[in-house]
């Protein structure tokens, strides 16, 4: 599904070189639940974006789906982005002025779909999160547990091959948590691939693998067997 | 993106879209007008005048001492003055009249067939009082009768015979032959092609000539002379020595060709038709600032959503598109409502000066150069607001 | 005073913060309001009252005292002739009267020099008190009558000699002889309301004055408009001229009072029913009696590219207005987050609307001078292309004053909106967007 091979990332001030990653090696099956975890500026959030195509990398390459995805202009990320992966983030970034209905309408627009099938699917995902009742709702008028669920929703109503979170419960309370980590479980059970960046330590142990990041560097684990099988 | 989101975005924006909006509508408004006005002025500038313009020459001026504008001393300066004139090489043709054609007034009156004063009074018909070679140097065409062939003084026994201009002759007699017929000027000689008289007569057609000396020249008078194209800009330039030398007591106004005195003519008009259509410049450059800054400052405000956007595969062109579409969809409706603003200026313009009304094609020539505008202003801030980078702006808060 | 700097201090660091979208608004400021100013000095000076405390007292009779029958067309001819002054000079109901009208000439010391062209204006008496002309050397022609003595202006006086002290002086006028009677101070009557006809007023003042009679006696003809409604020959001026129906003379009559007005208006009625009763006049009787504040628009001389400017410079004024408040708009937008954290950090609103004071003043500092600037390149541009009305393009302190005013109050209303905006938000949402 996903590899990496040597891949590096570095930002450059004008004083400072900071090296992001350093020669990442990574492989990531179909399917498979896994958590990136690491100290604060490891390299998680810059790792996430890297596989979402929304940031570029200085050296290695990307397969996605067997595919290298060097060298491809900005339309074809675009697509590759919004075809195959959906992105949960800490702030939900839910678009404030467009209601429930019309932000997870969003991605299926710029897919091109038919106003029938778009509508299929939106309702689909909301009654997946449960919030069907209130999908012409601003998203200021949901809590934040409700707006992560939208998140969710608009994430994987163009039916992704993979999902990116970025703690995604890092702004809600533990019940609240624990609703969302349920429903990114039952996503994945139905086939999804996540890769969840989280400082939560049981949230990492429900994921079934446990990829840490210290200074740019991997330090894939399976610390918290048997929950999953274990890759190379 | 679709019309409907579009439109939301808009009017979720209430006051920038409105003050966006009134603004493109009066620049609109105003857009439309000026072009009228500057076609109208173009209009008046290029009707036929009957005249070779560029290649006559005017000199307007009047002797300084009062002992040479009193008869014969007058009539022999006239004819020095003529000789004088046509003795510089190029000239084809010199004669002076009491006053020049292409003018705003002048010494007109009206004009009958005699014994028909009700039917046929035309008032404020220029009276042209010219040396016999006035119609050479105009070019004019003889259609009817024969022009006078000798000078006559206006204060001998009987009058000059009168030549009319073609229309003059039309309004006067209609279709009946005017040669020999008495109007209230005297005996009907010749009827000649028509050339521009008086912008305030009654018709800027209607001339009438006699071939005698002016009565007077305490207005000054006028030596016009036709030269070969070639000549013209050597002959002007010897024009006022030439003159001078026939004698030094003058004063020489000014030295023109029919041209220039057609252009200061309608001076007033190709004025404020330029000064419109500065002013339309400066409004369309006003607009593409707010153009600018409102794509500008909106990207800056919306850089999350464009990263939200990014991120959920909208590539940057259609991040591009959205923004350009936003921009156009305010000036197709700020277009909408300056088409009406537009005549609604038109008709208060209407009551000062006089301006066309609105129709036709212009108001989407205008809309055209306002979407033109409108868009090489968004382009640049609108491609810059596709550089956000999704990561970051994803993070934010 | 030491906070006003400080606030002052905040704004010019607000400016740096975003320096773009400020210049932006102070160019479309300056744009709008001195293409505005530009036309409104035109404006104002086209229509200011050159005699506010007498304008509604003087007036200029005129009557279809003419030798045709009008049919359809029956509008009083718009000037006066000999004949026609000569009757209606014939009561003392006026303070005072004056008729007139300008000729061209030429003046010269003596035949060797070069002449040097005049406008002449020849009138009566009265003239110089009717319209306050003041007198810098000499005295008035004590009364009506021909005499061959001229007063000169000023700059006139400086131009043949070179001084103006002149009275006593001989000239040439056309070659005859006259004599300086009086020098007049520098004194410029604009827009010049007793020569209205064919927009005249807005021609300079004329050169030098002569006497109404002595005009006529030397044959000058009016250089603006004479019209004959008979055989009249116009070069027998001193004879013809004087009976015949020669139409070219303006006449001006002071009436303080109402009531002196009233008879007035009622002597010319009767006026005009005794020569119709003679069987002279055969035309309707339509007398007309105009104040010289309605002069202007009475002959239909109204600067009409002036005011179609005018209501287009206000149109775009508007839209820059606009425009600034839309760019000042979002330039407070995107310094809401800092006003926000100044109200949390604990300033009142009224501190915030000091600081805005400051903001507006040096906007309206910046847009002053722009104005001024935009302004003054207008004029010049508008003299170039509508040189008629070049002598109205100056700016005197009463205009300057309101252009400044109006300046600031649209320095404040571009920023007020937004600044209210700013200011009133809802604290909480704004710290938190």
């Amino acid at each position: 599904m996903i590899t990496l091979t040597n891949l590096s990332k570095i930002f450059r001030t004008e004083l400072i070189e900071t090296h992001a990653l350093r020669e990442v090696n990574l492989q990531v099956e179909e399917g498979e639940f896994a958590a990136l975890t690491g100290p604060s500026g490891s390299g998680k959030s810059t790792l996430l974006n890297i596989l979402g195509t929304l940031e570029s990398f200085d050296s290695g390459d990307y397969l996605l789906d067997g595919k290298s995805i060097n060298g491809l202009s900005d339309s074809a990320l675009s697509k590759l982005r919004n075809e195959k992966i959906g992105f949960i983030f800490q702030g939900f970034n839910l678009i404030k002025d467009y209601s429930i209905f019309d932000n997870i309408e969003l991605p299926l627009r710029y897919r091109g779909l038919k106003p029938a099938e778009r509508k299929q699917r939106i309702e689909h995902a909301l009654e997946l999160v449960g919030l069907h009742a209130r999908r012409h709702y601003f998203p200021s008028q949901l809590s934040g547990g409700q707006q992560q669920r939208v998140a969710i929703a608009r994430a994987i109503a163009g039916k992704p091959r993979i999902l990116l979170a970025d703690e995604p419960t890092g702004n809600l309370d533990s019940l609240m948590a624990r609703q969302v980590m349920e429903l990114l479980e039952q996503i994945n059970q139905q086939g999804c691939t996540i890769l969840m960046v989280t400082h939560d330590p049981d949230q990492a142990r429900r994921a079934g693998r446990n990829i840490q990041i210290i200074d740019g560097q991997l330090h894939d684990s399976t610390l918290y067997e048997p929950l999953s099988a274990q890759s190379a | 993106m679709s019309f409907y989101m579009l439109c939301k975005v808009l009017f979720s924006r209430k006051v920038v879209t409105g003050l966006l909006l009134l603004q493109l509508a009066m620049t609109l408004a105003l857009l439309l007008n000026s072009i009228l006005l500057a076609q109208q002025t173009h209009q008046q500038l290029s009707q036929p005048t009957g005249l070779d313009l560029d290649n006559i020459l005017l000199v307007q001026l009047k002797p300084t001492t009062a002992s040479l504008r009193v008869y014969p001393a007058l009539e022999d300066l006239l004819n020095r003055q003529l000789d004088a004139v046509q003795a510089i090489p190029g000239v084809i043709a010199a004669a002076y009249s009491n006053q020049s054609p292409i003018a705003q007034g002048g010494n007109n009156g009206n004009i009958f067939v005699v014994e028909q004063q009700e039917r046929t009074n035309v008032p404020s018909v220029p009276m042209y009082f010219v040396s016999k070679d006035f119609f050479k140097v105009l070019g004019s065409q003889v259609l009817q009768g024969e022009l006078p062939q000798h000078s006559v003084s206006l204060d001998a026994p009987g009058t000059p015979d009168v030549v009319l201009t073609q229309s003059l002759a039309q309004k006067l007699f209609g279709s009946a032959s005017a040669p020999g017929q008495q109007v209230s000027r005297g005996r009907v000689a010749a009827v000649i092609s028509d050339f521009y008289g008086q912008r305030s007569g009654s018709h800027v057609m209607y001339n009438n000539m006699q071939v005698a000396p002016p009565y007077g020249v305490d207005w000054g008078y006028s030596i016009l002379l036709r030269s070969q194209p070639q000549h013209t800009t050597a002959v002007r330039q010897q024009l006022d020595s030439a003159l001078r030398n026939v004698e030094p007591n003058i004063e020489i106004y000014n030295i023109r060709t029919l041209a220039e005195q057609h252009q200061r003519l309608y001076r007033n008009e190709y004025g404020l038709a330029t000064l419109l259509a500065l002013l339309s410049g400066l409004m369309l450059l006003v607009t593409m600032v707010s153009s600018y800054s409102s794509t500008h400052f909106h990207a800056l405000k919306r850089q999350q959503e464009i990263g939200i956007k990014r991120a959920l595969g909208a590539s940057k062109k259609i991040i591009f598109i959205e923004l350009l579409t936003e921009n156009w969809l305010c000036t197709a409706l700020g277009s909408v409502l300056g088409v009406f603003l537009a005549l609604l200026l038109n008709h208060a313009l209407a009551q000062v000066i006089s301006i066309p009304a609105l129709s036709g094609y212009l108001p989407l020539v205008a809309i055209t150069v306002l979407l033109l505008c409108v868009t090489v202003a968004t382009w640049y801030p609108a491609t810059i607001a596709t550089r956000v980078s999704p990561a970051t702006a994803t993070k934010a808060l | 005073m030491e906070q006003f700097i400080y606030y002052l201090k905040v704004s010019f660091k607000g400016i740096k913060r975003a320096p773009l979208p400020y210049a932006l608004t102070i160019f479309i400021l300056s744009v709008g309001l001195g293409v505005f100013f530009a036309n409104a000095t035109f404006y104002y000076q086209l229509n200011r009252d050159p005699l506010p405390h007498k304008s509604d007292k003087l007036f200029f009779p005129m009557l279809n005292l003419v030798p045709y029958e009008c049919s359809t067309d029956c509008k009083t001819p718009s000037v006066l002739s000999y004949n026609n002054v000569e009757k209606l000079s014939q009561t003392d109901i006026p303070t005072q009267a004056a008729a007139m009208y300008s000729a061209d000439g030429y003046l010269r010391q003596s035949t060797e020099q070069a002449p040097l062209p005049v406008s002449i204006r020849i009138t009566q008496r009265d003239f110089f008190s009717l319209f306050d002309v003041p007198v810098l050397h000499g005295s008035i022609w004590p009364d009506n009558s021909a005499r061959h003595e001229v007063i000169l202006t000023k700059s006139s006086a400086e131009k043949l000699f070179g001084r103006t002290n002149v009275i006593g002086e001989k000239l040439l006028l056309d070659d005859r002889n006259v004599t300086v009677a009086a020098v007049l101070d520098t004194w410029q009557m604009l827009p010049r309301l007793y020569d209205a006809n064919n927009q005249n007023h807005l021609s300079d003042t004329d050169d030098i004055y002569l006497p109404l009679e002595t005009g006529y006696d030397m044959n000058y003809l009016s250089n603006t408009q004479s019209q004959t409604f008979d055989d009249t020959d116009y070069r027998q001026l001193s004879t013809q001229g004087r009976t015949g129906a020669l139409h070219q003379l303006q006449y001006w009559v002071q009436l303080d009072t109402p009531a002196q007005q009233q008879r007035y208006w009622q002597f010319m009625a009767n006026l005009v029913q005794d020569e119709k009763a003679a069987g002279r006049h055969p035309s309707a009787p339509n007398n007309q009696l105009v104040a010289m504040r309605n002069i202007v628009s009475y002959f239909g001389g109204e600067s009409s590219d002036i005011k179609a400017f005018a209501l287009v410079t206000l149109l775009f004024l508007l839209v820059c207005l606009f425009n600034a408040s839309h760019l000042s708009l979002n330039r407070y937008l995107s310094n809401q987050y800092e006003f926000s954290l100044r109200r949390a950090l604990g300033a009142s609103r009224s501190q915030l609307q000091l600081q805005m004071l400051a903001d507006v003043l040096l906007m309206a500092i910046f847009t002053i001078i722009g104005a001024l600037i935009t302004g003054f390149a207008g004029i010049k541009l508008m003299n170039q292309l509508l040189p008629a009305n070049s002598l109205f393009s100056n700016w005197d302190l009463p205009l300057l004053l309101s252009l400044l005013v109006i300046a600031f109050v649209c320095s404040y209303l571009v920023t007020l909106y937004p600044s209210l905006r700013a200011s009133f938000g809802t604290l909480n949402q704004q710290l938190k967007e």
